[in-house]
């Protein structure tokens, strides 16, 4: 009876194991739905929000200019930020602010990305941190969820 | 005929598509095999060289100063390249060569590595593109296993430029 119990233990840990590892890679390769906190993409993206990242763009190198996209944070592996790509590698971006009176410029390096918050009063992005290694870049922003606020809870947005 | 055909195609399939998915994860949170090609980190680790590289120290950040470790590159994110960590996040590094005059140094930023080949005559890293985001660490080599008269743990750092931490 000990035995069959084991068994079963056993037979049930191997299946866990199976699909949680067939849905961990479901995540890791088709997408992934992120709960976003913080001012910075307004208004597009406000905290709370909850949006579907699709992760092929990035696995196929098909991030474009003017993606959203989640990446790691380059100051904390544990943290993700969620920016728009401005740049990508060798365009030319502007570092100054709009109310600067000297325009200054630089060019993105090859293998990263240029991000920055639609928020540009409030958001801590490449302005501050330079350009990102697009290795770090986790998936695309493709779809948002919204939730409780506006009219329709189950609004689905396409347009980002 | 057709459908018990077409059935056991999808089984087969699922099968490994099943089995796929444990292998990558497998892969992913335990370790992997890796051929090093490339002469940065002579004499430790030659061109050809195969090493195992075992993730739960990067998944559980118990990657150490003196580690040799497989990051993706920050130049092109097809490619990993394989180097020794000198410095940690606050920790003060030499910038400048064993033969300059004038040493400099900096503090690696929160979140970052220094990154050295040990072989410093030929070795491009973290002296000449700056520290390396900690979240571009694959895994930390723990094994030569190839060529078979080197198996076993990897040497110490032969530059003594590894940053010592007190604690």
């Amino acid at each position: 009876m000990f035995r069959s119990a084991l068994g079963k233990t056993l037979g049930f840990v191997g299946y866990t194991i199976q699909y949680g590892c067939v849905a961990h890679c479901a995540f890791e390769y088709i997408g992934e739905f992120v709960a976003c906190s913080g001012p910075s993409m307004e208004p597009t993206i406000t905290s709370h929000d909850v949006v579907f990242s699709e992760r092929l763009s990035r696995h196929l190198c098909r991030i474009e200019n003017g993606d959203i996209v989640i990446a790691k944070s380059p100051f904390d592996p544990h943290m993700n930020i969620c920016k728009r790509v401005i740049g990508l590698e060798g365009d030319k971006v502007c570092t100054s602010g709009p109310s600067d009176v000297f325009k200054t410029h630089q060019y993105v390096p090859k293998g990263h990305v240029w991000l920055e918050g639609d928020n540009l009063r409030n958001s801590t992005d490449s302005r501050s941190y330079g350009p990102v290694p697009y290795a770090l870049i986790r998936g695309r922003v493709c779809l948002k969820v919204t939730r409780g606020t506006s009219p329709d809870p189950s609004h689905i947005h396409l347009n980002l």
